[in-house]
This record gives structure tokens, C-alpha cells and sequence, in this order.
């Protein structure tokens, strides 16, 4: 037969097993507490005993049989708890308060205790049955001494507190179960829906969650955990699904006019029409710009597949902003933009130089290549009052709307607009990827606003946080 | 000049022969990466081109191993791994450059070119030289037949590496990797705009350009 489930449960077993030690400690506890105590009931009456006896035969010495049976009859008929008995060296009653001795097979003995039980009728007729010692000598002139006493009353004392612990170690055992099995219980229920998730996406359902409780146990860390893990990866798999889309549907048409213009040259060639030389580089300049969405598609997969990037040094991001500064200045002096740059110095970061360097460049690009002649750009570095290091390019052309701005950091999301400009959207998702490598963010805002018929602009804010 | 080609993808290997051959260079061919050790050993090579992936040895196997026995030779890596930390493991294990597949012909041979130039120019120079154009890499000054012409600091720098690899072609990548000392890809033309500034500086007002634009594949500063 198998246990039922919820007896196979860690717990329940850890209940179990913690019972029975609790059970083998309780009837050591219990065994000594027996031995000590009765001992003690009996080392007491034994005392007592001795006490009495050598009384009697300190009277005994002085009047021999007749005064010790004169003090015997005296002493039966008081208040005594003891029980006498004068016996004949041969064993016949003398006197005494019992008709016969409970030593059995006394012989020759000088002396003998024992343990028996005294059967008496109490008022009500019916018959007690107490446990008792006696204690007894063969006097000098052979005389038979016996003094018992009933030690009932004490052991009583004891056996009620024995089975008052019998009978909370029971009590122990059987709350102890219903413990067990309560917890385990509740523990298999959480579990259980943590089990149930985990086939579930076993099954491919990615969308099933663990139920959080609200007790803010180990449980719903485990389950808080287990979701976050399962929205990453759901995030991941759909950002690949995604991918996948977005490559085979970009990268299809360059990939199409590619080969039509392959094909055309060849048919031209063979003609002796067109100049296969131009058709040729044309066609290398295709390759170039599916080779580049490829790679950007590529490196953006693989900083959120790792999510930290490669090779972090420590270095400082002023002058990487500078860096940056100086190479695109002289893009915005073409255009006939406004250049500035606001950089505070000494910022260390701890980041991978190049994705840095490359998501700036992303951005400015940007920046430079969607605002019209004459615009103005600015690029700043600063620390957050939350210490986080901010690295910022503002622009005063068109900006984005508020309500595209989500949309425009994923991939090979182009705004209408943006159409006409060369590029593949992939700019500020992989500046995005870069940032969340580096445990950072980006943030779209508004720029400047609207002045002097230009604006709002836009404002991408790279935030990492410091070094250490 | 002699090129060892090490490399498994023999297509590819025929094809980078073919190329390399036609611009005028020796080459050698070894299929895997003993072959090319063993090659490397024997002859006597300005350049080595080392895929990173092959079987029994893999690149960066067998630059370790020869760099261990002495041999400087300089070492360009081809890889299809191009990400930023198997660069770092190329150069780490003594690689001299590094480029990624699919790559430009034009960056190939310019690399390769700017590897055997450097092992030939040993001598530390305080000025250089070519045509009418005079650097002092001491006083920081440069001179065209006579007249100073003013840069800033970056074109300086930039003009410099152009000298150092005069008569040879120069890629914009080689650029940013070089004179910037950054290593990523710049969306935009940003590197034509600097040479563009540099060479209206040096160029300007002289009946012969010095600085000329080679298609597809990047600059070359002519005497």
C-alpha cells in the first residue's frame, strides 16, 4: 500500500522523525523520573522501617518478648502506619496487627526485607490492593520480628504523576501528528503550486505563473523568484521571436534587391549592355548594409542573452564623454548644427569601453542625423542625486511623441518619418541593450521644447549606476 | 612579402590566396592548425593570417604555441567570433590584429599591410617624412613644401598614423581603432567628416591632393 501523498511529504516526515525522538526522550525522561522517585518513596519507608524496628528492639533487650509484646499490642492500636508482627522462632503468630508474614521463605535468615502487597477492605467493602514493605529479624531468643508499612500512599503520589506524563507525552504525539500533517499540508499546497508551474511551462505554457500569497514566506520568495525568472525568459523568448521576425522581414528586402540586382548585371553582362563593374560594388555596398543590421541585430542578442557585458574595465566616463565629444563634433559643424557639451569630470564607471562608447555613438548619431541644419545639440555628463551616472544628448529637432517613445527603443521600430533616413531602428535598442547589460536604463524625454519654430526635441538620458 | 594563410574553409582560403596574390604578395597555405605550426617553423614569413576555428589546433593555439618558441611574426586573427571578449582572448594570446568574418577584402589588405610595415619601421623616428609633407613628432609641427599648417591634437595624431602608413591603403575601422582607440561601429560617415577637415588642411591651396580616397575601402596618404 503507498502512503498517501501528503504522508510522503518532507515535512511530514521531518515531523515524524522529529516524534520519535521526541518519544524515546520522553520515556528516558519518564523511566528515570520512575526510578528516582519510587526509589525515593521506598528508601523513605525502609528508614522508617529501620527506625521503628530498632525501637522495638531496644525494648525487646530491656524486657524481652513480654515487654516487646506488650509495646507491640501498645503500638497496633495507635496511630502507627505500621503493620507487626511477633512470630514463635518456628513461625507461629504471637501478636501483632497482621495474621501472617509476608516473608516467604525466611529460614535461617538473620534479617530480610521485601516488597508485597497489602490487601485490605475499605469502607465501602471493596477490596484496596496497596503495595507495601516490611522488614524482618530473627530476634535473639529466636523470636520472629516483622514490621511492614504501606507505602501506597506515596507510590500513589508517584504513579499519578507517571501517568500524568504518559499522559502528555501522548497528548505531545498525538498534537505533534496533527501538527505534522497540518504543515505538511500547507507546505505541500504551496508547493504544489509551484510543481504545477513548473509543468506547466515544462508543457511550453510560458505564461503560467506561481500564485503569490501575500505572507511574504519563504514560499512566495520562491514563487516571487520563480515568476521573475519566467518573465525573463518570456521576455527573452519573445524578444528572439521577435528577432527572428524583425531579421527575416528587414533583412528580406535588401536581401532581395541584392540578388535581383545580382541577377540583372548578369543578364546585362551577358548582353554586353550595363557595366557590371557599378552593378558589382552596388552590390557590395548591400552586402556592407545587411552585414551591419546583422551584426547590431547579433550584438544586441547577445548582451541581453549574457545580461552583463563583456570585459568591464574601470575607467573614467568624462572621458569617454569627451572622446565621444570630440569625434562628433566636427558631424554636427557639417550639418551646421550647435554643438555643446557639459561633462563633470572624474565619474569612474566600471563598464565594457567599447558598448559604451557605441551606445553614445548611437545616440549622437541619432541626434545628429534627425535634427535639421542649423540645430542644436547638447551632450552632458552628470551624477544623479541618486548617484547614478547620466549621460545625456539633447536635441532641439522634431522629438518624439510621448506616446511612441516606448516603442522607438525596440528593435527595427522606425518612426513614419524616419523612413527616408538610412538605418535599420536598431540604434536605441541596442543603446537600451547596453544600458541593461550595465545594470542600467535609458530614458526618452522632451527636449528643449518648442522655441523659435523648432522643437520639441528629445532628450535620451543613459543612466548606469556608479562604480561600487 | 610572404603571407602564411592558416585556415580550413579552403574556398575561403583560395579566394583570400587569389586576392593576396593579386596584390602582389606570396602566399602560403596551410589547411589546420599543425600544418600551420609546422609551416610557420620552416619558412620564413613577414605576415601570418590565423582563422580561430579549425580542427586539431585552433588559432589561438597555434599563436600561443609560436609566439612561445620566439617567433614575432606578426599575427592577424580571422574569426567569425567578432564580439568584444574573443578579441580580447585573440590579442591576449599574442594575436597582433584582429578581424571579423565576413570582412571587406580592402580591410584585409590593409591590414595585413599595416602588420608588415610596422615590424620593417623599428627605429623610433622624431620626424616623418613623406613627399613635401614634414612631421617634427617633437615640436609637434607639421610642414607642407615649406608652410606650416596649424591641426588640432586629433588631426595631428591622425595625419601621423596616415605618414606612418603612407602609400598604403587605410580602412576607416583601422582609424577609429587606432588614432581614437575605440572599437565599435560608427552608424554614420563620422571618420570622413575628420579626414575631410584634415585633409582640406593639408591639401588646401596645393595644386596636387596628397590625401586620396580609396573606393571601398578608405584612405591613403600618397607622396
Amino acid at each position: 500500500m503507498r502512503l498517501p501523498r501528503l504522508l510522503r511529504t518532507t515535512p511530514f516526515r521531518l515531523t515524524l522523525l522529529f516524534l520519535a525522538l521526541f518519544a524515546a526522550a520522553a520515556a528516558a525522561f519518564l523511566g528515570y523520573i520512575y526510578i528516582a522517585t519510587a526509589g525515593e518513596v521506598n528508601r523513605r519507608a525502609d528508614k522508617e522501617i529501620s527506625r521503628e524496628m530498632e525501637s522495638l528492639q531496644a525494648a525487646y533487650r530491656l524486657g524481652g518478648a513480654d515487654a516487646l509484646n506488650q509495646t507491640l499490642v501498645e503500638r497496633s492500636l495507635g496511630e502507627r502506619p505500621f503493620l507487626y508482627l511477633l512470630m514463635t522462632p518456628d513461625g507461629k503468630r504471637l501478636s501483632g496487627s497482621i495474621e501472617e508474614s509476608p516473608v516467604a521463605d525466611f529460614g535461617d535468615a538473620r534479617e530480610k526485607w521485601t516488597t508485597f502487597t497489602l490487601t485490605e477492605t475499605d469502607l465501602d467493602g471493596a477490596e484496596v490492593k496497596r503495595p507495601a514493605r516490611g522488614y524482618q529479624v530473627r530476634l535473639e531468643k529466636g523470636e520472629i520480628l516483622f514490621v511492614g508499612a504501606d507505602v501506597g500512599e506515596s507510590e500513589s503520589y508517584v504513579m499519578k504523576i507517571v501517568r500524568a506524563l504518559w499522559g502528555a507525552g501522548a497528548l505531545v504525539i498525538v498534537l505533534g501528528l496533527a501538527g505534522g500533517v497540518l504543515i505538511s499540508r500547507n507546505v505541500s499546497r504551496s508547493m504544489a503550486g509551484l510543481a504545477e508551474v513548473v509543468n506547466a511551462v515544462r508543457g511550453g505554457d510560458l505564461k503560467a505563473r506561481a500564485p503569490v500569497r501575500g505572507a511574504r514566506d519563504e514560499y512566495d520568495e520562491l514563487a516571487e523568484g520563480l515568476n521573475d525568472m519566467l518573465d525573463r525568459i518570456e521576455r527573452l523568448m519573445g524578444g528572439l521571436r521577435h528577432a527572428g521576425d524583425a531579421i527575416a522581414h528587414d533583412l528580406r528586402s535588401p536581401l532581395t534587391r541584392l540578388r535581383a540586382r545580382v541577377e540583372v548585371a548578369l543578364i546585362e553582362a551577358e548582353s554586353g549592355k550595363g557595366d557590371p563593374m557599378k552593378a558589382l560594388e552596388q552590390a557590395l555596398e548591400d552586402t556592407d548594409g545587411v552585414l551591419k543590421t546583422f551584426n547590431a541585430v547579433l550584438a544586441i542578442a547577445r548582451l541581453q542573452a549574457a545580461g552583463s557585458a563583456p570585459d568591464p574595465q574601470t575607467f573614467d566616463a568624462a572621458e569617454l564623454a569627451s572622446d565621444m565629444a570630440e569625434l562628433y563634433e566636427v558631424m554636427c559643424e557639417e550639418k551646421e548644427q550647435t554643438f555643446e557639451a557639459e561633462i563633470t569630470p572624474g565619474l569612474a564607471i566600471k563598464a565594457n569601453r567599447e558598448f559604451m562608447a557605441q551606445a553614445l555613438a548611437n545616440i549622437l548619431d541619432n541626434a545628429i542625423k534627425y535634427t535639421p541644419e542649423g540645430g542644436a545639440i547638447m551632450l552632458r555628463l552628470r551624477r544623479r542625486s541618486s548617484g547614478d551616472v547620466e549621460f545625456s544628448v539633447t536635441d532641439n529637432g522634431p522629438g518624439v511623441p510621448e506616446a511612441d517613445r516606448p516603442r522607438v527603443v525596440e528593435r527595427f521600430v522606425r518612426l513614419e518619418r524616419s523612413r527616408s533616413q538610412p538605418g535599420a531602428g536598431l540604434g536605441l535598442s541596442l543603446v537600451s541593450a547596453v544600458a541593461a547589460a550595465h545594470g542600467g536604463r535609458i530614458e526618452l524625454s522632451e527636449g528643449a521644447g518648442e522655441y523659435d519654430g523648432r522643437g520639441p526635441g528629445l532628450r535620451v538620458a543613459f543612466i548606469i549606476p556608479p562604480l561600487g | 612579402m610572404r603571407i602564411l594563410i592558416i585556415e580550413d574553409d579552403l574556398e575561403a582560403a583560395d579566394a583570400m590566396q587569389r586576392g593576396l596574390a593579386d596584390a602582389g604578395y606570396e602566399c602560403q597555405h596551410a589547411p589546420d592548425g599543425e600544418e600551420g605550426v609546422k609551416a610557420a617553423r620552416d619558412g620564413e614569413f613577414d605576415v601570418l593570417i590565423v582563422d580561430r576555428m579549425m580542427p586539431k589546433m585552433n588559432g589561438v593555439e597555434v599563436v600561443e604555441t609560436l609566439r612561445r618558441e620566439g617567433d614575432g611574426t606578426p599575427v592577424l586573427f580571422l574569426s567569425a567570433l567578432g564580439e568584444i571578449d574573443d578579441r580580447v582572448v585573440g590579442l591576449k594570446a599574442g594575436a597582433d590584429d584582429y578581424l571579423v568574418k565576413p570582412y571587406a577584402f580592402a580591410e584585409l589588405i590593409a591590414r595585413v599591410e599595416a602588420l608588415s610595415r610596422r615590424r620593417e619601421t623599428g627605429a623610433v623616428a622624431t620626424t616623418l617624412k613623406v613627399g613635401e609633407l614634414e612631421m617634427n613628432l617633437i615640436a609637434r609641427t607639421v610642414h607642407r613644401a615649406g608652410t606650416e599648417i596649424d591641426l588640432q591634437p586629433r588631426e595631428f595624431q591622425l595625419l601621423e598614423f596616415m605618414m606612418r602608413h603612407a602609400g598604403q591603403s587605410v580602412t576607416r575601422t583601422m582609424l577609429l581603432e587606432k588614432v581614437w582607440e575605440y572599437h565599435f561601429d560608427p552608424q554614420t560617415n563620422v571618420i570622413d567628416v575628420h579626414i575631410s577637415r584634415l585633409r582640406s588642411k593639408i591639401d588646401k591651396g596645393f595644386d596636387r591632393p596628397m590625401l586620396q580616397t580609396v573606393r571601398g575601402a578608405g584612405y591613403r596618404l600618397d607622396a
